[in-house]
């Protein structure tokens, strides 16, 4: 029976198995292919076949088209679900572990909780409210239960009592000078908000995390190079370099995603590479490499993972830089004005602010929070995400 | 079987380079092991003993070739590979420094490591039975519900349960860990394990398990052990032969029983009288050792431990106390690198006699030596130190308390039954002038 399926250590014929088939994708890389395959291919489809104006569905009776950002928002989508979200739940004992941490900080739960609102808003949002369109007549209508002087709105949706225009469910957040409903640009702003957040971290983190690994890794004159490259980006004059690229190819959103994205990994690149420096250190390191592992190995399933809090933590401060940066952009007139974001609401209100708040305060209170969400769970997910540190304590 | 020894090492060697300036020269060398041999057998503990900063651990990962050794041999004739013998050239096929890719990835199934710090030797974002199990992977068993089972059965076979395959490194103690770390050493089935001081980072009691579950192991699986470790106590307690380091040499080796009862060299000597003696009326000297040990970019010369020596030979012609001359000794190479502040001392003293008497004070010297002639030497170099001239007193020292110690290198004298000490007291001419009158 032993012999049969032997299962001790010292009954294993080294000989047969390791000749045996050595590649192997673990399920999550097996998920992220079959995932992203039908992804690739329909981008494909719709860069290859249709042409430029034709809507990405139009072939199935559907009038829907997919612009080139939404291919990469869905592969960060996938990513982040392969990556962080299923891993969470493969290692169920982790996950409550980090987690009874992460609870002890009361402020980072309700954090994440808005996080979880705009995650779902912004992606369940657009697809059920449709940007508004421009209605000059109702520009300018105050937020429901509220009323404005019925002279400053066109001509008023809801009841004029005393001269005073009131807000009606149409409009639950009033309109902006173009009729446009502040609620539903809001709405459509979650999306292009996880969008900014999802796709230029993920440009900065791939960048960041591997300039960092390699460096570390490598050392020398690679170590030197890629390093002293870090620095001269570090101190480039990006905000110069913004206005140049946006006033020669306009303020698209896909290019200020690319730009906020590949000019702000500096600091993830150093925090890596340190961290990784005093992983490689470490006697499981030395462990690992007493198993023949491959050097690849090494970097992926342990220098990578372990320098995963230095990442996360970095993350949660890029975004918040991201998101403002949109905002300070349009609000200077840069950004891009076909899309509803948060910015360019606040942007678009500012002229009507004295009689007319509610346009920069509903996108403003939503930027501050969002921004003010993620420094909180920052804050918490550096103190989860160090199980040693936390152990070292309790001793 | 063949009564060639499992693992064979010659003359390894491990240097550090040292580079400085714009250009990366290479300026020097930090020699972490200078040319060590020993051997181990089938079924061997063979213990690696020394103070830190000897090179015992540098010598353990060169033999596994965790780093690149710079010189010398390992011969390793386990795993199938028995019965080889040189090439023309006189390469041995079974040099583990020569393996290539394939031949080193085998090379791991049959070497593993113990280290030393549980704390940190293990992934802690990895449950400690995958750690385990990650040893089978990377060796191509894609099978995971066999890895699984043989990782289960192996945590219960270190005194574990197989629930805790799941859990993480900070829910086990010290203990539990280094019983992983031994499981997650033993899963590839290995011939040898080398243990980097593994219990050094533990409690006593825990101590006393993990050594008896060190020695079960070793009973049931047939292993071979290298042991590190820094503690002679240790040593005693699980292994067959002892191999003594000093700032990367050997200068010892022998079996255990042989060594602990008939030292040979003082370095082991001075080692043994630093086990805590459990009966407090037992009479036994107790050798204290001064200093650290010296720096391996520049090592002293002729033997390396005539510096610290309690039985450093004094010259022909001299014949003084043995603790004055080692004093002088040590007096000679302090004022040599200029280490002696002869301001203070007079601040604290005042006149040139009494900046001399306290300077004698402080070395343990006494006022007058025994003998004229070296006092007078002393004096002289004295005075020079109080006039602020330490360059002149070097001279005068280095000039006259010279040891043959230090001109020699001493060559291992064989005392039998394998037992093989590196110190030149050992050598007829040396013994007869020096111990004449011992």
């Amino acid at each position: 029976m032993a012999t049969q399926r032997p299962e001790r250590f010292d009954q294993v014929n080294w000989e047969e198995v390791a000749g045996a088939g050595r590649f192997s994708l673990s399920t999550n890389a097996k998920g992220l292919l079959v995932t992203t395959i039908p992804l690739l291919a329909l981008a494909a489809y719709d860069w290859l076949v249709l042409d430029e104006r034709t809507p990405t569905f139009e072939p199935v009776g559907l009038n829907v088209d997919v612009p080139i950002l939404d291919y990469m928002f869905a592969f960060t989508l996938l990513l982040f679900a392969f990556y962080v979200v299923l891993p969470l739940y493969q290692h169920p004992r982790l996950t409550k572990y980090y987690w009874r941490e992460f609870r002890r900080n009361r402020p980072a739960v309700v954090s994440l909780v808005w996080l979880g609102v705009v995650f779902v808003l912004g992606l369940v949002g657009p697809l059920l409210i449709t940007s508004p369109e421009q209605n000059v007549l109702h520009s300018y209508q105050p937020p429901v239960y509220l009323s404005v002087n019925a002279a400053n709105a066109a001509t008023c949706a809801g009841e004029v009592v005393d001269g005073m225009c009131f807000g009606t469910w149409q409009y639950p957040l009033g309109t902006t000078r173009a009729g446009k409903g502040v609620f539903a640009m809001l709405v459509n702003g979650f999306g292009i908000t996880l969008k900014i957040g999802f796709i230029s971290t993920f440009i900065a983190v791939v960048l960041g995390a591997s300039v960092g690994t390699v460096s570390a890794y490598a050392g020398g004159w690679v170590d030197e190079i890629l390093m002293r490259y870090v620095d001269i980006q570090g101190s480039w004059p990006t905000l110069i370099m913004y206005l140049l690229i946006i006033y020669t190819f306009g303020g698209r959103l896909w290019l200020l995603i690319l730009l906020l994205g590949t000019f702000s990994w500096e600091g993830m690149a150093r925090y890596v590479r340190s961290k990784a420096l005093s992983i490689s250190e470490e006697e499981y390191i030395k462990a690992i490499n007493m198993s023949g592992a491959s050097a690849f190995r090494v970097v992926r399933r342990h220098v990578v993972p372990n320098s995963a809090s230095s990442i996360i933590t970095d993350i949660t401060l890029l975004i918040p830089g991201f998101l403002l940066a949109e905002a300070q952009l349009s609000f200077l007139g840069l950004g891009d004005t076909s899309v509803d974001s948060w910015g360019q609401i606040i942007a678009g209100g500012r002229d009507a602010l004295a009689f007319a708040p509610w346009i920069v305060l509903a996108p403003g209170l939503v930027l501050f929070l969002t921004i003010l969400a993620f420094n909180f769970v920052g804050d918490a997910l550096l103190d989860a995400l160090n199980p040693e540190a936390a152990a070292e304590a309790e001793r | 079987m063949t009564d060639e020894p499992l693992l064979e090492v010659n003359d390894l060697e491990k240097h550090y380079p040292i580079r400085k300036g714009l250009l990366n020269r290479q300026v020097g060398a930090a020699r972490a092991v200078d040319g060590i041999s020993f051997e181990i057998e089938r079924g061997e503990t063979l213990g690696l003993v020394g103070e830190s900063g000897c090179g015992k651990s540098t010598a353990a990962t060169s033999v596994v070739r965790l780093e690149d050794p710079t010189g010398g041999e390992v011969v390793f004739n386990g795993g199938g590979r028995a019965g080889a013998t040189r090439n023309e050239g006189g390469t041995h096929p079974n040099d583990v420094t020569r393996f290539d890719k394939t031949e080193l990835k085998a090379f791991r199934r049959d070497v593993q490591m113990v280290f030393q710090d549980p704390s940190s030797s293990f992934d802690p974002r990895m449950s400690v039975g995958s750690s385990v199990a990650e040893m089978l992977l990377v060796h191509g068993m894609t099978d995971r519900h066999r890895r699984r089972a043989i990782v289960e059965d192996l945590l219960e076979r270190v005194g574990l349960s197989a629930e805790d395959y799941d859990r993480y490194p900070h829910e086990f103690s010290g203990g539990q860990k280094q019983r992983i770390a031994l499981a997650r050493a033993l899963v590839l089935n290995p011939e040898l394990v080398v243990a980097d001081e593994p219990v050094s980072a533990l409690d006593v009691s825990i101590k006393a398990e993990i050594l008896g579950l060190i020695e079960d192991l070793q009973a049931e699986f047939g292993l071979s052990l290298l042991f590190i470790s820094h503690d002679m106590s240790v040593i005693s307690e699980v292994c067959d032969r002892v191999a003594v380091m000093y700032l990367g040499e050997i200068v010892e080796i022998g079996d255990t029983e042989e060594i602990f009862a008939d030292p040979q060299h003082p370095y082991t000597e001075a080692l043994l009288s630093s086990i805590p003696e459990p009966d407090p009326r037992a009479k036994r000297e107790h050798i204290e050792l001064t200093g650290t040990v010296p720096d391996p970019v520049n090592p002293p010369s002729g033997c390396r431990f005539h510096t610290r020596c309690h039985k450093v030979v004094q010259p022909e012609g001299l014949n003084l106390e043995q603790s004055v001359w080692q004093a002088l000794i040590t007096l000679r190479y302090r004022v040599a690198s200029d280490e002696i502040d002869v301001e203070k001392i007079r601040e604290n003293a005042g006149a040139e006699d009494a900046v001399k008497a306290e300077i004698r004070t402080e070395f343990d010297l006494p006022q007058q030596l025994s003998d004229p002639e070296a006092e007078r030497t002393l004096d002289r170099a004295l005075e020079r130190l109080a006039a602020d001239d330490s360059e002149g007193a070097a001279e005068v020292l280095n000039a006259e308390f010279v040891t043959p110690c230090e001109e020699t290198h001493p060559e291992y004298t064989d005392h039998g039954d394998g037992h093989v000490s590196a110190c030149i007291r050992h050598r007829e001419e040396v013994r007869s002038e020096a111990f004449a009158d011992d």
